[in-house]
């Protein structure tokens, strides 16, 4: 699952930079699944702007009164409306929103940055903003917490690494082993941090495989992980007779 | 029982929010005559909204504060927090509720046109009112011919006033009344006027609801005695004058409830020594067990398995009854049909008799109509269209129900009305049955998390006391009692609800709910029969895709508005239910006017509805949660918490001060 964590709420008020029909969306996909960008985080994010709103309001008219019934932000009134779709990294269930984009200055989408991107690729004439920043791909390992698990580096190794990735938790995503900023098990990087290739080692050794680390392999092919620009995913037999979409 | 999922689209369709409660019921409701939602009005009650209780209880139940005295309450008996401690007290708090408000303090809702057909009704009692106020309510015109003094039949004709006051009957007298029920006292029916005159005079109908006027009596050798008493007769007239003839040893034939109402009537009056004699053993005695036990209490014993053969009688005063031995009273098929042993014949003594083995009716009231009388001595009867043997006759309540209590006849009153509406709107009369599912009794698994609250007992007399006076044998709730017990309500069937279609799977509901109950296959499923509507899922789920089957989305939020709108810029405090006094918060802080919004715990208060409250004018906003344990839900107070600081984290990021936002645990 992708995760993602709200960005600081100055940051999006920033990005706003004035704009005064907001449409906050929501994603019923992994980011609601990680409590950060479904119905209700996208409603509270749109409660907080609303409330930023009258702060910058009653700054404005020296502090005396609160405004109501519309909300105010530096540069005047915005309008804030919220909806939510079941994801935004699918064509189709962009005809579920509630709203017409027409009627809105700005898109503030809590999806994660692939439901941005799409969007803006979907409505080129439509501003489509972040509120979220993409971290990981991720699995929520104890109420509340999420963790890495995967790189997507597109060549997986877990085969013979006893299923921890070297990619995703090796702070240089070395492919040979540990280095020698590891220490008694963490990482240099940090004391928390467990280090990738000792769990690796430790891992194989309990499974009665350290062999596996003996042998030779080819080169790693890093094109398939960014080296190549733009991934894309092909299934033939599910092609149909249209445009290849953006 | 589940009706199917449930999606966004579907809700959203939804004509009230509140018609999810209709997919399975309460067994409160379902179990009560006359349907009363009382899981509603008792969450009313729980919030100290006293109106809006009552009103919600008048909504199904005409007589509520005769039933808040008299009820047998089947309601209580299938309540489904028996098996966590005990049944709720709810005719207590029904009792509390429509003392309180009394007639003035029920909402009238007359029908906006009363210009429909004129329909008599013959007995003022619980059937016939009801009857009377349903069609008022309908538009039509409705009379109620009484041939007592006054309204309310049995009630107020036979039940002894240590149990239902005379002024708490007229309460639900005089309200029905207000809606356009024209009440003729002092008027019997087929003696004064006839059925026949009453067409004449313009009704389109007529409706019997004469009830069992008259006591069954044994042609017993020695029965003709003026001191051998029919039930009715004695309790009537203790009814109308405080007094009747009775002797110093008194023996009440009978093991009913009627049967105790006249012993312990006649211990009131001033008798030295009273007893009930029963065909049944003691278990098997038709009378609630509450009953029994207070007629003891008062030193009325029983003889059970005893049957009167003769009353001797002896220089014209009688000395006692003969009884011989019954060895069964009912038969395999669970029939009533006693049989004896003659070779056991005893001499119970005594110096009067009371006769209280059933009541029967009086077709006094068909005299000069074609209502005719079946092989049985009873009213010719459909009782799929409620007519009599003339189309234009109706019949309800127990005149041709088996015999049954106030509740019941209201139910068959309200059920003749629509067999009544149908037939003078010239439709053909065809009455449907068909009610929702009941949810079933509570998981042990899950009963053992409800906290236990010990049931709120009420107060009673001394029994030395009481029984030398007509004077109430018990007391209503104080205020404190009311709500306590009022809270203790599990809101059964007002749980969670999944929107299929918005929900991610994402286990948040899984992992907050304190009882366990939410199963996350493809998406969740919430059991609504093991669900104890804490609110703490849909509080938390992060696709918004739990609803409540009780209260709109966004409830808390939208109420708030509500009353912000009026009253910007004010305090506004989220109580949590188990609060018995407001004071005692109110002494803790220096807000000189807050408006408290009663929640039936914070488990149910999202983020959301705190920023929601901000933003929508409140100055500042107190979250009054009780402590840890207190709470009627597990860990809500730990939610609470954390909810409150992720609250006050997201105000302060959008410059206001963290401090608008304030949690007060309260012992």
């Amino acid at each position: 699952m992708i995760v993602a964590e709200r960005k600081p709420l100055n940051e999006i008020v920033q990005s706003l930079a004035g704009r005064k029909r907001v449409l906050v969306l929501g994603c019923g996909g992994c980011v609601a699944v990680c409590c950060s960008g479904g119905e209700k985080q996208a409603e509270l994010l749109g409660e907080q702007l609303k409330l930023a709103a009258q702060v910058a309001c009653k700054a404005a008219s020296g502090g005396e009164e609160a405004a109501r019934g519309g909300t105010a932000a530096p540069g005047g009134k915005v309008e804030i409306t919220v909806d939510c779709i079941t994801r935004q990294c699918d064509r189709e269930f962009f005809a579920n929103m509630k709203h017409d984009l027409k009627d809105f200055d700005v898109v503030l989408s809590t999806a994660c940055g692939v439901g941005v991107g799409y969007m803006t690729a979907l409505y080129p004439e439509k501003v489509i903003l972040p509120a979220l920043n993409t971290t990981f791909y991720g699995a929520n390992v104890a109420p509340g917490q999420w963790q890495e698990f995967c790189h997507g580096c597109g060549d997986c190794v877990l085969a013979w690494t006893g299923g921890v990735c070297p990619i995703a938790r090796c702070s240089k995503s070395l492919i040979n082993g540990a280095c020698g900023g590891t220490n008694h098990g963490k990482c240099e990087v940090s004391k928390d941090m467990d280090c990738a290739w000792y769990l690796i080692y430790k891992r194989l050794k309990e499974l009665g495989r350290l062999e596996d680390l003996r042998k030779m392999r080819p080169a790693r092919q890093w094109s398939k992980d960014r080296g190549k620009g733009v991934r894309r995913l092909t299934h033939e037999e599910l092609m149909q007779d249209t445009e290849v979409q953006k | 029982m589940r009706d199917g999922s449930l999606t966004s689209k579907q809700y959203a369709e939804l004509a009230s929010p509140a018609d999810l409660m209709q997919r399975e019921w309460a067994p409160c409701r379902y179990h009560c005559p006359v349907h009363a939602d009382v899981r509603a009005y008792i969450e009313h009650a729980a919030a100290g909204r006293f109106g809006a209780a009552i009103d919600t209880i008048r909504d199904n139940l005409p007589f509520a504060a005769i039933c808040g005295r008299i009820c047998h309450h089947p309601c209580e008996a299938n309540c489904r927090r028996e098996d966590v401690d005990s049944a709720l007290a709810i005719r207590e708090v029904k009792r509390f509720v429509a003392e309180l408000q009394g007639a003035k303090g029920s909402t009238v809702r007359k029908a906006a046109k009363q210009d429909k057909a004129k329909v008599a009704i013959i007995g003022a009692g619980p059937a016939g009112m009801a009857a009377a106020l349903d069609l008022a309510k309908l538009g039509y015109r409705p009379t109620v011919f009484e041939k007592f003094p006054f309204a309310g039949g049995i009630p107020a004709t036979a039940i002894p006033k240590y149990r239902l006051p005379r002024e708490v009957i007229q309460i639900d007298i005089d309200w029905i009344c207000a809606h356009g029920v024209e009440l003729v006292t002092g008027v019997e029916i087929g003696k004064d006027k006839s059925i026949e005159q009453l067409k004449a005079e313009g009704f389109s109908a007529v409706l019997v609801a004469a009830g069992l006027a008259k006591s069954r009596m044994l042609p017993l050798p020695g029965a003709d005695h003026p001191l051998v008493r029919p039930v009715l007769d004695f309790l009537q007239e203790i009814s109308l004058t405080e007094k009747s003839a009775i002797g110093q040893d008194v023996l009440v034939i009978g093991g009913g409830n009627v049967a105790v109402d006249a012993a312990r009537s006649a211990l009131r009056l001033g008798a030295k020594r009273v007893r009930m004699m029963c065909l049944e053993a003691e278990a098997e005695m038709p009378a609630w067990e509450w009953e029994r036990t207070e007629a003891r209490e008062e030193g009325i014993d029983f003889i059970n398995r005893r049957g009167p053969v003769e009353i001797l009688v002896k220089s014209g005063k009688i000395t006692g009854v003969k009884a011989r031995k019954v060895t069964r009273v009912f038969d395999e098929n669970k029939r009533f049909n006693p049989q004896y042993d003659d070779g056991d014949v005893t001499t119970v003594e005594c110096d009067c008799v009371v006769m209280a083995i059933g009541q029967m009716a009086d077709l006094g009231f068909a005299r000069g109509s074609n209502v005719k009388a079946d092989a049985r001595g009873r009213v010719e009867f459909s009782p799929v269209t409620f007519q009599t043997s003339d189309p234009a006759v109706f019949a309800c309540g127990e005149i041709v129900t088996p015999p049954g209590s106030a509740v019941e006849a209201c139910a068959s009153g309200q059920r003749a009305v629509k067999a009544i509406d149908l037939f003078l709107s010239g439709r053909a009369i065809r009455l449907s049955d068909e009610l929702p599912p009941f949810i079933g009794k509570i998981a042990p698994a899950v009963g053992e998390k409800v906290r236990q609250v010990p049931r709120n007992k009420v107060a009673t007399a001394d029994a030395a006391g009481r029984k030398s006076s007509f004077e109430p044998v018990d007391f209503n709730y104080v205020e404190a009692a009311a709500l306590c017990e009022a809270r203790r309500c599990m809101g059964c069937g007002g749980g969670a609800e999944v929107l299929v279609d918005k929900c991610a799977g994402c286990l948040t509901c899984l992992r907050v709910c304190p009882f366990g109950i939410p199963k996350v296959a493809d998406v969740a499923t919430i059991d609504s029969a093991l669900c104890q509507a804490c609110g703490m899922c849909a509080a938390e789920c992060p696709n918004n895709a739990i609803v409540s089957r009780s209260k709109p989305a966004r409830d808390l939020a939208t109420r708030t508005a509500a009353i912000l709108k009026d009253k910007p810029g004010q305090v506004i405090a989220y109580i949590c239910g188990q609060h018995a006094s407001a004071e005692k918060w109110k002494a803790i802080t220096e807000v000189p006017e807050v408006n408290e919004v009663y929640v039936t715990s914070t488990a149910g208060i999202s983020v959301n509805d705190m920023l929601s409250a901000l933003v929508n004018g409140a100055s500042s906003l107190l979250v009054i949660a009780c402590h840890e344990g207190a709470d009627r839900y597990p860990n809500a107070v730990g939610r609470i918490r954390a909810r409150v600081m992720q609250a006050k984290s997201l105000i302060q990021e959008a410059g206001l001060n963290g401090e608008r936002i304030k949690l007060f645990e309260l012992a």
